[in-house]
């Protein structure tokens, strides 16, 4: 067993709260749809795969910045996401929940496998700014901050979309009352349309920023989802804000959970505490409307 | 009633065929059919909760591979039967259901499929971790099985189990509560239905029988590890086949189960690779463009009763 001191504590706590505002941003894509559409969409963490796999093949290919990648990670998958929209999810928008539930996880599937059978199933990495800031013995990842710190700026545009444009406010509009607002003379298809485009784009973006952290693969998006969920509940459903504090929250969590258990049971901790809290406190953490 | 002629026989002489084909075929054939009583236990599992009460359960190969590996314990460390330690494999499962659904079920909406979805991980991960009792990655190997027919008769048993078992339910005050969740969860309650312990029940019912198909696998396989009882695609396996076939209804799981399994031993074992993407195609077509299943479609031309 390895003595564990002081330093090493605030070492995992500053890394968890840099992966943490990855987390908060992925969040709030997934919560987002959530909100506007009522669907749990399954394949959002396909959506941040996807995202990912931009970067890289941007980078290996063109040898784009993969932070600057973002600029056309985001629109692809704004399109990608609109195009399933319109396709498919449009149909199942009032449907009951298990019909949105499985054709989301199906599209999941689909793309998940066709990504593995277009770019096989190896583990790639987009080595780009490695090294680290070291700041009174603690080392601060270069890559990790730099993703934190566009985490960050891209929530905060998406805050002021919603806030305080036309369209973000339509949008806030139908996630608190879809008839009413209907009846307010917002086109809710249209809204449908862009919000879920939006939540696919923030995956995207979320999904640029791990490439530079963690291995890309097909499969990688599987337990973005899980981790979004939890960031939700862990922040109170519907409150953004309280998100974000509930990604940064997960990011701390797992990082000491790392550190005083094995890295092999981060996911455990995480699950457990899931259950936990929908079992004492479903409201949220950080009390959230209910 | 079903009529002697249309129902009684049909069934009889299917089952009394079943029942002597092991005498009379090659391993391939027996081999085969205990892999499609295995996907009708399965699929008809996940038809309990899912199709019944319309509460996703995305995490069912959990329940197949905590029974694989408690029957594989007890066959291993105690020196069971594999008879009674398959069938041990149902307690760990339900249990192992109790504690996810009491927490996730009580609460309406995404919560229960969402904490499904992590599930198989987390549990994975535990076998893993635990080497000392599981052998960690490597697994367990069991005794060589050197007659594959008794194993024949108890994965159709558990099959026929699981069948008899939906047609009860589906026959029953419980399961016209657990449809009325289905169809409006609020509606249900109001009518004085205790929806929280309902869902439980079904629950635990559907992750009951997962656990004894995972226990005669077990033994049936020879070998147990982590990554081979705990996959993904068994899981969207058991969906797809419960869609395709008909969610919420007494055969379709049956039907599905059937079918995809010759598709997949004629047509898809040959494109290994693009097998599993055939399969998310397969769950957005059925979901869009036949939510009820071939039997949905069949009502549609055949007069069928409310409950096959």
């Amino acid at each position: 067993m390895v003595h564990i001191t002081g330093t090493m504590v605030l070492q995992v706590v500053v890394s968890g709260l840099l992966v943490g505002g990855l987390y908060a941003l992925v969040a709030l894509g997934l919560s987002l749809v959530f909100g506007v559409m009522r669907v749990i969409n399954i394949a959002h963490g396909t959506f941040l795969m996807l995202g990912a796999y931009v970067t890289y093949w941007l980078f290996a290919l063109a040898g784009l910045n993969p932070f600057l990648s973002i600029l056309i990670s985001v629109p692809v998958l704004f399109v990608v996401g609109a195009l399933i929209q319109r396709l498919f999810v449009f149909r199942v928008v009032n449907a009951p929940e298990l019909s949105s539930l499985l054709l989301t996880f199906g599209i999941s599937i689909l793309l998940a496998n066709l990504a593995m059978l277009a770019w096989t199933s190896d583990y790639r990495s987009v080595e780009f700014l490695t090294g680290s800031f070291i700041v009174k013995n603690i080392a601060i990842s270069k890559p990790r901050s730099i993703a934190f710190a566009l985490a960050l700026a891209i929530t905060a545009i998406a805050f002021l979309f919603l806030h305080r444009t036309k369209i973000g406010k339509a949008i806030r509009a139908t996630s608190q009352n879809r008839e009413v607002a209907e009846v307010c003379g917002i086109n809710v298809r249209r809204i449908d349309l862009i919000t879920f485009g939006l939540g696919a784009a923030l995956a995207g973006a979320g999904g640029s920023l791990v490439s530079v952290m963690f291995a890309v693969y097909p499969e990688m998006g599987q337990v973005y989802v899980f981790k979004s969920f939890l960031v939700i509940v862990l922040g109170g459903a519907g409150n953004y804000p309280g998100a974000f504090f509930g990604g940064l929250l997960l990011g701390v969590i797992e990082g000491l959970s790392s550190l005083f258990l094995t890295a092999q049971l981060t996911e455990v901790v995480s699950y457990v505490l899931l259950v936990a809290l929908l079992l004492l406190r479903p409201q949220g953490l950080l009390g959230g409307r209910t | 009633m079903p009529s002697l002629a249309k129902v009684v026989l049909p069934t009889g002489i299917l089952m009394a065929a079943l029942a002597v084909l092991p005498m009379f075929s090659s391993g391939y054939h027996v081999s085969f059919t205990i892999q499609v009583f295995m996907w009708i236990a399965l699929a008809g599992s996940w038809n309990i909760i899912s199709g019944l009460t319309g509460y996703v359960s995305f995490g069912h190969v959990a329940f197949f591979g905590v029974g694989a590996y408690t029957s594989a314990l007890l066959i291993t460390k105690a020196g069971w039967h594999w008879l009674p330690a398959g069938l041990a494999g149902c307690g760990p499962a339900a249990l192992l259901a109790l504690l996810i659904g009491y927490p996730c079920l009580r609460l309406k909406g995404p919560y229960f499929a969402i904490a499904m979805l992590g599930l198989n991980e987390v549990v994975r991960a535990l076998v893993s971790y635990f080497e000392g009792l599981t052998g960690g990655g490597s697994g367990i190997s069991l005794p060589p099985i050197n007659a594959t027919v008794p194993v024949y008769y108890a994965m159709g048993a558990t099959a026929l189990a699981v069948v008899v078992t939906t047609y009860l339910i589906i026959n029953s005050r419980f399961g016209l509560r657990l449809i009325s969740i289905r169809e409006d969860e609020i509606a249900a309650e109001t009518m004085g239905i205790d929806t929280a312990r309902m869902k439980l029940y079904a629950f635990l019912i559907s992750a009951a029988f997962p656990g004894i198909v995972g226990g005669f696998y077990a033994w049936y396989a020879s070998h147990i590890e982590p990554m081979g009882v705990f996959p993904l695609i068994t899981t969207i396996t058991m969906i797809i086949m419960c869609l395709f076939g008909g969610a919420g209804t007494v055969l379709g799981p049956v039907i599905g189960a059937t079918l995809l399994s010759i598709m997949q031993e004629l047509v898809w074992a040959r494109f290994l690779f693009v097998h599993q993407a055939i399969f998310g195609a397969l769950i957005i077509g059925v979901v869009l463009l036949m939510p009820r299943g071939i039997l949905g479609v069949a009502r549609q031309y055949f007069r069928l009763p409310r409950t096959v």
